[in-house]
């Protein structure tokens, strides 16, 4: 697929960029689930890219809560759907792209369908519990599952592909006891969610895995990155030996 | 023995620092599990989602060195 001539005015700048591949990035067809304080970022910057194919995921409507870090929307926009905002606002930023917007809540049943014929899935929820759902549609359907989360000072991301990587069950298999709400600002949601769009064009590009069996933590009280190393779970019940389908060699 | 707890997030708080703003030094008898070092400074191991040391991810039954910091992470989930 040739780039158009507006495309390579459009893309010049990443152009440039070693190694980079705008023909790949318009063949690639990437979900989005949750299009909040990570996801709104991630999202944005894939579009931006020229992703050929977004399709973005999100149950809620804009609450004023959401407006310290949900950059996609105003105060205008209390009490519409985030998906249908998320996407017009997409659109108006690259018309070159296709972006579907879902409206579904993320369930175990639905995930795989959600996740169905996309090359990557980027995580934007808010909840642990939602991305094993998640986790589970991507190792059930092969497609890789790049990872983040914040909360107060702290963000984290990973890439997860089993059986070339560990999954996201293989590091924390259960639900998560959370210490109350969950403390969030802007900018520390935006700069992973940014980390999560980079992970995913690179991936998109090369089909390089970055950062495998890595969880990336960003200490941004005190502006410190460390990558912590882990290893598949034997016994993990997605991707181990202990999972209802065996594991994927 | 002596070794480092260090946590960030809302265990922060919970860890009760008293090295810097992030950290807290115990002292133990012999060598002891991650898991009952967290027993002897009665912190809840439900409230810690992952250990990590020396960039190395690590289970509650790991057996720290004397003198090897600790790093608890908290729960991470929002967005």
């Amino acid at each position: 697929m040739a780039l158009s001539k507006r495309e390579i005015e459009r893309y010049q700048r990443q152009l440039m960029v070693d190694g980079w591949d705008q023909e790949r990035l318009q063949r690639a067809r990437v979900l989005v689930v949750g299009v909040g304080g990570l996801g709104g970022v991630s999202a944005t910057y894939l579009a931006e890219a020229g992703v050929g194919y977004l399709r973005i995921c999100d149950s809620d409507k804009v609450e004023l809560s959401n407006l310290n870090r949900q950059i996609l929307y105003t105060d205008a926009d209390i009490g519409r759907p985030k998906a249908i905002l998320a996407a017009k606002r997409l659109s108006a930023q690259n018309p070159e792209i296709e972006i579907d917007a879902v409206l579904d809540t993320l369930t175990e049943t639905n995930a795989g369908e959600l996740a169905s014929g996309c090359d990557l899935i980027i995580d934007g929820l808010d909840s642990h519990s939602d991305r094993l759902k998640l986790n589970k549609a991507s190792f059930d359907l092969n497609i890789p599952y790049v990872y983040g989360a914040v909360n107060e000072w702290l963000g984290q991301l990973s890439f997860f592909n089993p059986p070339k990587t560990a999954c996201l069950a293989c590091l924390m298999p259960g639900e998560l006891r959370n210490l109350g709400s969950t403390p969030v600002f802007g900018a520390l949601a935006a700069a992973v969610g940014s980390l999560q769009a980079t992970l995913a064009l690179r991936y998109l590009m090369t089909g390089e895995i970055p950062a495998a069996n890595a969880l990336l933590i960003f200490r941004a009280d005190t502006i410190v990155f460390e990558k912590v190393t882990f290893e598949r779970r034997p016994g993990c019940g997605v991707c181990g030996e202990a999972a209802p389908s065996g594991p994927r060699r | 023995m002596t070794v480092f707890l260090r946590a960030g997030g809302q265990l922060r708080a919970m860890i009760k620092p008293d090295v810097d703003h992030y950290t807290r030094k115990v002292e133990i008898e012999g060598e002891k599990t991650i898991g009952e070092i967290l027993e002897h400074i009665s912190l809840n191991p439900a409230f810690v989602a992952l250990v990590h040391v020396d960039g190395v991810m690590k289970d509650l039954s790991y057996k720290p060195a004397d003198g090897q910091t600790i790093t608890l992470q908290p729960p991470v989930s929002g967005g």
